[in-house]
């Protein structure tokens, strides 16, 4: 019995939030407005890279909840997989997605370009944590839709914490032989900003000596994120929210390291696509994605919430309280294939 | 193209006895018509896209005139050569490693004594139900260099840190790839064993020659045509394979034609490159399609008539335990043991921790079920389309096979080419090719079940037409001369006789193509729309993200729904087509 009411008493306040949650998602008139249009259009196609399925669905099933009648299907890949398929059904006139979500903002600007994307400003954006806010384009053809740092993740019960590697030159050290794994940038938008940034730190010297330690080469950054946890591999380049999950909710035997040379800070931005099938629909997911669902939702998900108030789950280190770099959009849709080619020379593949 | 079929059409009537010139209105008879709708089908499966694909090759991509600059882009770089000659080293030694397992299978499975034979049998035809990339994910559980189990028992056993096998290599390259195809050389080479009577092998026993001696000279080559056509589809199943390279050859850095095509097919889009760097794979079928034709041509091998024969199994004494283990060998191999540790992992917390109660949940198949966004409807849809393009498939092949076999048009020889050229095309090239004919307005078909369902009947049209060829092959014209003596037409002789004869072979022909299209991934990867994706698409994705449990458990799941299908499939037929007499 004692162990139900130690859960009970989890429960309580749980649902005081609820409750609290539920009235401060009163439905404003604008809101209202656009469920109503978008119940009409019936559903809503969310094209994503920045999350993993089992993230993105949970997101659509809290959107499906509160909007009931609005269907939400998610359409997940990696990011560059994603991006081409979009590439291609704009080409086609025959654009199916209405939402698309990205670790690789410079995939945005190249849709702007091209007038693919729909000018919004969802209501929510002034409830937004600021720096994230200015993050997104000066125009709201897209917004911050989330931000989660690469980092370095090691598995504990085969490095020790004095063991691990500090910064990512060391993925370098011969030491790690056969033991570190990477994504490509070719598949994944944020190794793709990767690549860049370490040839801006350290010279394609970097990727040549990595070569040299043979590491295994992922499509994604969770797949390297797994390798680690399995033990296939011992030191990885992955995405913090996933480390800090599974690490503490899963007991997983997986580690970070906040690399002194940089967490790479890669925004993730999610725009509504011009011709977008369920316009409507679009409009309310986009706002949604700033809404104060979401935001406990990542929360409780250790990623960074995007609405200012929210606290982050334990555990987590404030943004400002480790180095981080970013790569400049327009810069990184300049660098890019140039980065990709060569990684596909050195590491042939 | 019509006007090629056109010509067709008309020369069909020169196989009528007399020869005079026959009024227009008299060539539009039933029969013709049907041809000519068959032409019309070939050119929409195939020739519109491959087409479409073969100008573009030729495209500029900005003005859209001539050039030649595709090709230069496509060969112009040492990696994309390395990639070519790679492929082509992996598709041979895929190969010889088919045929290595398939063929001594298949001898002892039809023509020996020994012992478990059914057992084997049906392990064989397990490896072919469990999808390629399912295989491979079985054993990069088993060969991954740190974590796979082989090497963790090795490295227990024996204090070493190095891993004893590695499954990202060029060697578990060809294992993965190898166990994933060579049920279809065992099935091709049964068969052929299966229709050869005895008497030619009691001649030579009557003439001196011993038993390995009459198998040499006498059996093998009865089943040559065989086995080079099963070696043939075998290569050309190999190079075009999409799953097991995705998974294995970017971690091994051992880069293939089908890598390097998704390096073409990604941002920023040069269709025409890719196009142009498939071209010489078609030129590779041909060529050695030719080739098959060569070798053939030179010898009769009609030994197979209306008429029954005895055929007697070979003892084998004590060698048949020798034959027996490697048998189980290559079971374990290709199915026993990655099947094993898929389940295992489907049930596990963590795949790593190995067994134990604690480890032990459902919520795997709970999640795949009833929360991921896509699995269970990707389920019913990889089922239904499988039933519908092997239906399809079948049907179309069989009036294909029969017209190429009686020579009942001029050209049919491009009839054959054209039914078995998708096989070469590589699944995402195919894609693309109907993507670029049918996706778009006015035919508008992305998004929709039908692009896939047109796009998997051409991909396995080159399955459904080799196993109606060889079933037409078989039967000797006598039966339907019969028929046409007695005043029947051609599609009389195939509704009454041939199609009825040849109820088995089309019906194992129907499960061939059931199995691996609804596991099809090559294709289906880039026409899946959002709500119209197959399993195979969403495990690649779940192997992405590295979810290997929950991939295990969709896999599991699939593979439970084809092995029902299949049951009812041999229950409805009345015969099981592979547990032939024994």
């Amino acid at each position: 019995m004692k162990h139900v009411f130690a859960h009970m008493a989890g429960i309580i306040p749980a649902l005081m939030l609820a409750a609290g949650l539920a009235g401060a998602a009163e439905m404003t008139d604008s809101e209202k407005q656009l469920y109503e249009a978008a119940k009409k259009e019936g559903s809503v196609t969310w094209y994503v890279s920045q999350t993993t399925t089992e993230f993105a669905d949970g997101m659509c099933n809290l959107f499906e909840k509160r909007y009931s009648g609005v269907e939400c299907n998610v359409v997940r890949a990696s990011g560059q997989v994603i991006f081409q398929r979009l590439v291609q059904e704009l080409q086609a006139s025959a654009v199916q997605g209405d939402v698309m979500s990205t670790n690789d903002d410079g995939q945005m600007l190249q849709l702007k370009e091209q007038g693919a994307l729909a000018q919004y400003a969802p209501e929510n954006l002034k409830d937004m944590v600021p720096v994230l806010r200015d993050m997104a384009d000066k125009e709201n053809y897209w917004i911050t839709s989330g931000v989660s740092p690469l980092v370095i993740a090691y598995n504990t019960k085969l490095v020790t914490e004095a063991e691990a590697p500090k910064n990512w030159s060391d993925f370098t050290d011969p030491k790690w032989k056969g033991q570190v794994a990477i994504g490509h940038p070719s598949f994944s938008g944020s190794v793709g900003l990767w690549t860049i940034l370490m040839n801006d730190l350290y010279g394609w010297d970097f990727f040549e000596k990595l070569e040299k330690n043979a590491p295994q080469i992922g499509r994604s950054v969770a797949d390297g994120h797994n390798l680690v946890v399995s033990g296939e591999r011992k030191v990885a380049l992955a995405p913090l929210p996933l480390i800090l999950s599974d690490s503490i909710l899963k007991k997983a035997p997986i580690a970070v390291v906040y690399p002194t040379d940089g967490a790479l800070l890669p925004p993730s931005a999610t725009a509504i696509m011009k011709d977008a099938p369920h316009p409507n629909a679009a409009r309310l997911f986009e706002n949604f994605l700033l809404g104060p669902e979401i935001a406990e939702y990542f929360a409780k998900d250790y990623r960074y919430p995007l609405r200012a108030g929210v606290p982050l789950a334990e555990g987590m280190r404030p943004l400002d309280s480790y180095t981080t770099k970013s790569v400049e959009t327009s810069e990184g849709i300049k660098k890019l294939p140039e980065i990709q080619e060569k990684f596909r020379d050195t590491f042939g593949i | 193209m019509t006007s090629v079929s056109d010509t067709d059409a008309m020369s069909w009537s020169k196989d009528e006895p007399a020869k005079v010139r026959v009024p227009w209105h008299q060539r539009l008879q039933p029969a013709n018509l049907l041809w000519l709708f068959l032409a019309g089908i070939l050119v929409v499966l195939i020739i519109a896209p491959m087409w479409t694909l073969v100008v573009s090759s030729f495209t500029d991509a900005k003005t859209g005139g001539w050039t030649l600059h595709n090709y230069v882009e496509a060969y112009g770089k040492e990696r994309h050569i390395t990639a070519l000659t790679n492929t082509l080293k992996m598709g041979a030694a895929v190969v010889v490693l088919k045929l290595l397992f398939g063929v001594p299978l298949a001898w002892a499975c039809t023509r020996t004594d020994m012992p478990g034979r059914n057992f084997v049998r049906y392990s064989v035809f397990g490896a072919f139900i469990m999808p390629p990339y399912l295989a491979g994910v079985g054993w990069i559980l088993l060969a991954g260099p740190n974590t796979g189990w082989i090497n963790k028992i090795w490295h227990s056993l024996t204090g070493a840190t190095e891993p004893l096998v590695n499954v990202f290599s060029f060697g578990g390259l060809v294992l993965v790839t190898a166990i994933g195809g060579f049920f279809l050389v065992f099935v091709l080479v049964s068969s052929a064993f299966e229709m050869i009577n005895s008497e030619m092998e009691d001649a030579a026993n009557i003439l001196g020659a011993g038993p390995f001696k009459t198998a040499m000279k006498v059996t093998f080559p009865l089943v040559m045509p065989a086995i080079i056509g099963a070696a043939l589809l075998s290569f050309l199943g190999a190079i075009a394979l999409y799953g097991v390279p995705a998974l294995i050859s970017i971690p091994a850095r051992y880069p293939v034609v089908v890598i390097q095509l998704t390096e073409f097919f990604s941002f920023p889009l040069r269709l025409e490159v890719a196009a142009a760097y498939s071209i010489p794979l078609l030129l590779i079928t041909a060529a050695l399609l030719g080739l098959q034709k060569l070798i053939l041509r030179r010898k009769g091998y009609v030994a197979v008539s209306g008429k029954g024969g005895e055929r007697r199994i070979v003892k084998l004494g004590r060698w048949r335990w020798v034959l027996f283990a490697y048998c189980m060998i290559v079971v374990s191999l290709a199915v026993i043991m990655p099947l094993f540790v898929l389940l295992l992992a489907a049930f596990s917390q963590s795949w790593t921790t190995g067994f134990s109660l604690d480890n032990f949940t459902l919520s795997n198949f709970h999640y795949v079920l009833f929360e991921h966004s896509s699995s269970q409807k990707a389920l019913i849809g990889s089922v239904g389309l499988g039933i519908a393009a092997a239906t399809v498939a079948i049907v179309l092949a069989l009036f294909i096979a029969y017209i190429v076999q009686r020579k009942l048009l001029p050209f049919s020889g491009v009839l054959a080419f054209l039914a078995v050229s998708p096989y070469v095309v590589p699944g995402i090239v195919l894609a693309i090719g109907f993507y670029a004919a049918y996706a778009l307005p006015p035919v508008a078909l992305y998004g929709t079940y039908m692009i896939l369902a047109l796009a998997f009947i051409t991909r396995f049209l080159p399955i459904a037409f080799t196993t109606s060829s060889a079933g037409v092959r078989s039967i000797h014209p006598e039966m339907e001369e019969a028929v046409r003596i007695l005043g029947g037409g051609r599609t009389t002789a195939i509704r009454h006789v041939v199609g009825p004869l040849l109820k088995r072979t089309l019906a194992g022909g129907w499960l061939l193509i059931f199995v691996p299209a609804a596991q099809e991934l090559s294709t289906a990867i880039f026409l899946v729309g959002p709500t119209t994706r197959v399993v195979s698409v969403v495990l690649l994705d779940l192997s992405e993200e590295g979810e290997l449990e929950k991939l295990a458990a969709l896999g599991s799941l699939l593979l439970i729904i084809i092995v029902a299908v299949v049951a009812l499939g041999m229950r409805y037929l009345g015969r099981d087509f592979m547990l032939r007499r024994s």
